[in-house]
């Protein structure tokens, strides 16, 4: 029987999924095409910032920017909207028997939908800029698969707390600015100070980011230790959501103030 | 009257249910709200079970429990059995404006316990139902409120719970839906299966049900014959203060 349930949100999330990009899709008289536009739009508008401002310009720094940037913002705009998606849906899950995680779910994979949409936009640029496709490329979906970990892991027991007390949202948007300055997306992991790299790699997005550079730019297998640490600090986040959520799932909603 | 020998569906067992509402540093609410509290209830396969009690007496407080939206924070809740599929009758609740009437009546379906199959089979008869014609392709936004609970309504009448809670909705829409609609639930009514209808008027449970409660402050004060208790509601239910 739970195996049937398990399908049945799965198939919520999905199709929910779709509907949220169908949704966006149509908000717009250009429609779809702002999947591609969008990300275009944003990668001119950070070429033309880094090439000029820094003075370090060249191809390689704007790959190697650009890269850092979307990584970082699937992240962070993924678990900041999954963080308010109980609140944002309470008045339909007080209608119907849902378990709390499928919206924070629903809303981290249609930001998902529009990272690999972005990703694709990234990855031409990175070839007209001289970067074409290698083989390591292989490597990609499971760095994405792995990150994607993360930030379900990271969503998970962030929009429980954020549903309980609306200041938790606050003091961690101030941790993630914290750090978006600390996880190398302006500066290289070679120039981190040696007694500091192990606390460097402990952040597991300094991880990813340092890993898709090293795939797209430098034509090399990502670091699998690294890899394998950040995997399992998603891991701690993940179980920590799931009895976060095994918790709170029939409470929360007789606690919040939504 | 349920046979006594009956044994019941669902049994509530000294159930409370409190809410906790957030307080800052600043302000202080009451610390608790004890919506339901020492509550011993019994419901029945295939009854047709009245709720009344004024407002704020915990009847939407306890549909959601039956329906398994809320726990409980004292007592026990018992099925007979296991799987039971107990759903609220909720209108509309959920709908994405971007999206169509049909692929709203899928998606709402899902949330209720269908499978997008089972939504599939019957998105014709919902089309039917619903009588909106070539608006059923068109996206929600574009409805009417009216239109929106005719949709809503359509939907819900083809997700077939074993347990159906209705909170007040009977007859909705204009004159032409509301006709079909409360003959849809009075459909509901006549079948085998096993219904609860919250109302706060007395007349509408006693034309519709087979037994009824009284509900005041979370706490059942009469119980049985639809009439009896009616007419207890009608002369007691004035000395009670939210």
């Amino acid at each position: 029987m739970w195996v049937s349930t398990l399908k049945r949100y799965a198939g919520i999330v999905f199709y929910r999924t779709l509907a949220g990009i169908k949704s966006e899709g149509r908000q717009n008289y250009l429609g779809y095409l702002w999947f591609l536009l969008e990300p275009m739009l944003s990668t001119l508008v950070l070429y033309i910032a880094f090439s000029q401002i820094t003075g370090k310009g060249g191809p390689e720094y704007v790959v190697f920017l650009i890269l850092g940037m979307i990584t970082w913002q699937w992240f962070e705009s993924s678990c900041m909207l999954g963080a308010t998606a109980i609140k944002a849906k309470y008045g339909v899950l007080t209608q119907f028997n849902l378990p709390k995680y499928i919206f924070p779910i629903v809303s981290i994979m249609v930001n998902t939908w529009k990272f690999l949409c972005v990703f694709v936009v990234i990855l031409v640029t990175a070839a007209v800029f001289g970067y074409t496709p290698n083989f390591h490329y292989v490597y990609l979906p499971g760095l994405m698969l792995l990150q994607l970990l993360l930030i379900i892991g990271v969503t998970l027991p962030l929009t429980i707390g954020a549903t309980l007390m609306n200041d938790l949202l606050t003091v961690v948007s101030s941790i993630f600015r914290l750090l978006f300055f600390m996880s190398g997306i302006f500066f290289d992991a070679s120039l981190v100070p040696e007694n500091l790299k192990s606390l460097f790699y402990a952040n597991p997005m300094a991880v990813f980011i340092e890993s898709y550079r090293a795939v797209v730019i430098h034509n090399q297998p990502p670091q699998m230790s690294h890899l394998a640490e950040a995997g399992l600090v998603s891991m701690a986040f993940l179980a920590l959501g799931m009895i976060l959520h095994a918790y709170y799932d029939k409470k929360i909603l007789k606690l919040t103030n939504a | 009257m349920p046979d006594p020998a009956m044994t019941p569906l669902i049994t509530l067992d000294n159930v409370g249910l409190c809410y906790r509402p957030q307080r800052t540093i600043f302000s202080r609410t009451k610390k608790e709200i004890w919506a339901l509290r020492g509550l011993n209830l019994q419901i029945y396969e295939g009854e047709k079970l009245g709720i009344i009690g004024r407002n704020g007496c915990g009847k939407s407080t306890l549909m959601r429990v039956l329906a398994g939206i809320y726990g409980i924070d004292e007592g026990k809740m018992l099925f007979s059995r296991p799987n039971v599929h107990v759903e609220l009758l909720s209108l509309g609740v959920g709908f994405e404006g971007n999206l169509t009437g049909e692929e709203n009546a899928i998606l709402n379906g899902m949330l209720m316990g269908k499978s997008r199959g089972h939504m599939l089979e019957r998105i014709d008869k919902i089309r039917e139902f619903s009588g909106l014609g070539d608006f059923f392709d068109y996206p929600v936004y574009t409805y009417s409120s009216g239109m929106n609970l005719r949709l809503g309504f359509s939907v819900a009448m083809e997700t077939d719970p074993d347990v159906l809670l209705i909170d007040e909705v009977l007859g909705v829409g204009d004159e032409v839906f509301a006709a079909k609609s409360e003959a849809a639930i009075k459909e509901k009514f006549s079948s085998n299966r096993t219904v609860v209808l919250i109302s706060h008027d007395a007349e509408t449970i006693k034309r519709m049900c087979g037994r009824a409660i009284w509900l005041e402050k979370g706490q059942i004060l009469a119980e049985g014959d639809p009439g009896e208790v009616a007419e207890k509601y009608h002369t007691g239910a004035h000395q009670y203060k939210i």
